[in-house]
């Protein structure tokens, strides 16, 4: 589970979390839903660790992440898997080789077990033909289907985090990483959190939503919830989107 | 102005203070967690990949600076020392400092681009959600790097400084090769060679650690990338040239005027 108390962020002035309560249940997807700088991601890094917030607590398994030291933080996220908007894949390295990184770092596994590891995975995201591609030689959705394949790399990856990850993608490419993250949380039990501002993906993958607005969450819960929902905000959210 | 002048002045205490963990986070590494692959890699990539250029810049610097110092001795009718003025200056402070300062618009441009690309792309955070510190994977690598093939350049370009202010020297200044060649091993004192050695040192520790930080701290952008490199090789070479002046009154101290 992963829960955030009154966590509050502020850059000189701005503030960018307000005091946000939110509750991930083990193993469901939190979709976070908002504008562009409404500090989404923000709650992505408070939770990854590598930003702390000014006040508040973020627990991970009951475990507050602000109380980590560099060391603590370091193992704590070997058990996170974390997709970046782009992939940010490490463009030095091939497809195989992206993979393989976790487990180069983590484990003494002999090579062929690690190749037979990343083949594994990148059979899951129906990529294996590409595993000497430099990610250069990567579509977007390609690029996604990697960075996914290694945030799985560690065997037991207990959190999984997505921001943003289908901007940019056409809409049959959107829906297949979509599905994807659908199957990595059946089969892997992953406790999830997605930041988008896509309610179509968003409803493809979430089990509960929340709606942040000026730094505040103004509304969370079930997809039947949300659209019950009287908020201004929202109901202008739902409408432009439909 | 008050308020002005404590912001730049904490914007400095802030600076030295996150350059100065980098550092010991980097050093740490090399003892608790060192990384041979690595390292290697990086050797081969700083050190092997910078040969052309610190080669061809010492050797035009040895045939200059043995022309010019001819043309001033020669009235005097002390030629016959050219051998060992040639190889002071290299081996003491021309060597050193001109393979560090090419080096800088290689290396450190290099690194402080390469570093800046991956924190603009999001790689850096990507080895930290990854349960890897950067510091360990990408600096400490580079840094032992620096501090080991710097020297090694510097010597070997020494060589080649001397060996075209040989060809000057015969051929300009019409000194026999001996006796331009015993001029250079009276050169070789442990002074200089000590002056040789540590500069580079230093210098390659330099080039590399003001590569690393500020390419770690880009933001921005390809124009954030193009800022962070353009400090990172004007902030090394000034750097190098106020370490080269310390070093040498620091050993002067030590040893006196000896040469």
């Amino acid at each position: 589970m992963i829960r955030l108390e009154k966590v509050t962020v502020a850059y000189g002035s701005r503030v960018i979390l307000d005091a946000i309560d939110l509750e991930v249940p083990t193993g469901k997807t939190m979709v976070i839903l908002g504008e562009s700088g409404s500090g989404k991601t923000t709650i992505l890094k408070c939770v990854l660790g590598t930003l702390h917030p000014h006040s508040g607590r973020v627990l991970a398994n009951g475990q507050n992440i602000a109380t980590l030291n560099d060391d603590e933080l370091l193992r704590f996220r070997q058990r996170m898997g974390m997709v970046f908007q782009e992939g940010a894949l490490f463009d030095s390295l091939t497809v195989g080789e992206n993979v393989a990184f976790w487990l180069w770092e983590h484990t003494d596994l002999s090579e062929e077990k690690v190749e037979a590891r990343v083949r594994t995975l990148l059979r899951f995201v129906g990529l294996e033909d590409s595993i000497d591609f430099r990610p250069s030689d990567l579509s977007g959705g390609m690029r996604r289907r990697v960075a996914i394949a290694r945030a799985m790399a560690a065997e037991d990856p207990a959190f999984m985090l997505y921001d943003e990850p289908t901007t940019g993608l056409d809409p049959f490419t959107s829906k297949s990483i979509c599905d994807l993250m659908r199957r990595v949380q059946r089969e892997f039990s992953t406790t999830n959190i997605v930041v988008t501002h896509d309610l179509t993906d968003a409803y493809r993958v979430g089990d509960l939503f929340t709606f942040i607005k000026d730094a505040r969450v103004i509304a969370t819960g079930s997809r039947q919830e949300i659209e019950r929902s009287s908020d201004p905000f929202i109901r202008t959210f739902l409408s432009l989107d439909s | 102005m008050f308020e002005k002048s404590l912001g730049l002045a904490l914007g400095l205490l802030g600076t030295v203070q996150s350059f100065t963990l980098m550092v010991s986070r980097s050093f740490r590494y090399l003892f608790v967690h060192f990384r041979l692959r690595e390292s290697l890699l990086e050797m081969d990539r700083l050190g092997v990949g910078s040969i052309p250029i610190v080669f061809l810049a010492n050797l035009f610097a040895g045939l200059d600076m043995a022309l010019q110092f001819s043309v001033v001795m020669a009235p005097y009718g002390a030629t016959n020392l050219l051998g060992k003025v040639v190889a002071t200056s290299v081996i003491r402070d021309m060597g050193p400092v001109l393979a560090s300062l090419v080096m800088s618009a290689r290396v450190t441009a290099g690194i402080a681009s390469e570093l800046g690309m991956m924190a603009t792309t999001q790689q850096i955070e990507a080895l930290l959600v990854m349960g890897v510190d950067p510091v360990d994977r990408l600096v400490a690598p580079k840094l032992l790097a620096g501090m080991v093939m710097l020297p090694v350049l510097s010597v070997v370009g020494d060589f080649l400084g001397v060996l075209a202010g040989l060809a000057v020297a015969m051929f300009g200044a019409h000194v026999p090769a001996p006796l331009y060649w015993s001029g250079v091993r009276t050169a070789l004192t442990l002074p200089n060679l000590v002056n040789g050695m540590v500069k580079p040192f230093v210098f390659g520790f330099i080039l590399v650690s003001i590569g690393c930080y500020y390419g770690l701290r880009t933001s921005g952008g390809a124009q954030g990338v193009g800022r962070a490199t353009t400090k990172a090789v004007v902030y090394a070479a000034i750097w190098i040239l106020i370490a080269n002046f310390l070093i040498s009154k620091l050993l002067i101290d030590v040893w006196g005027w000896k040469l």
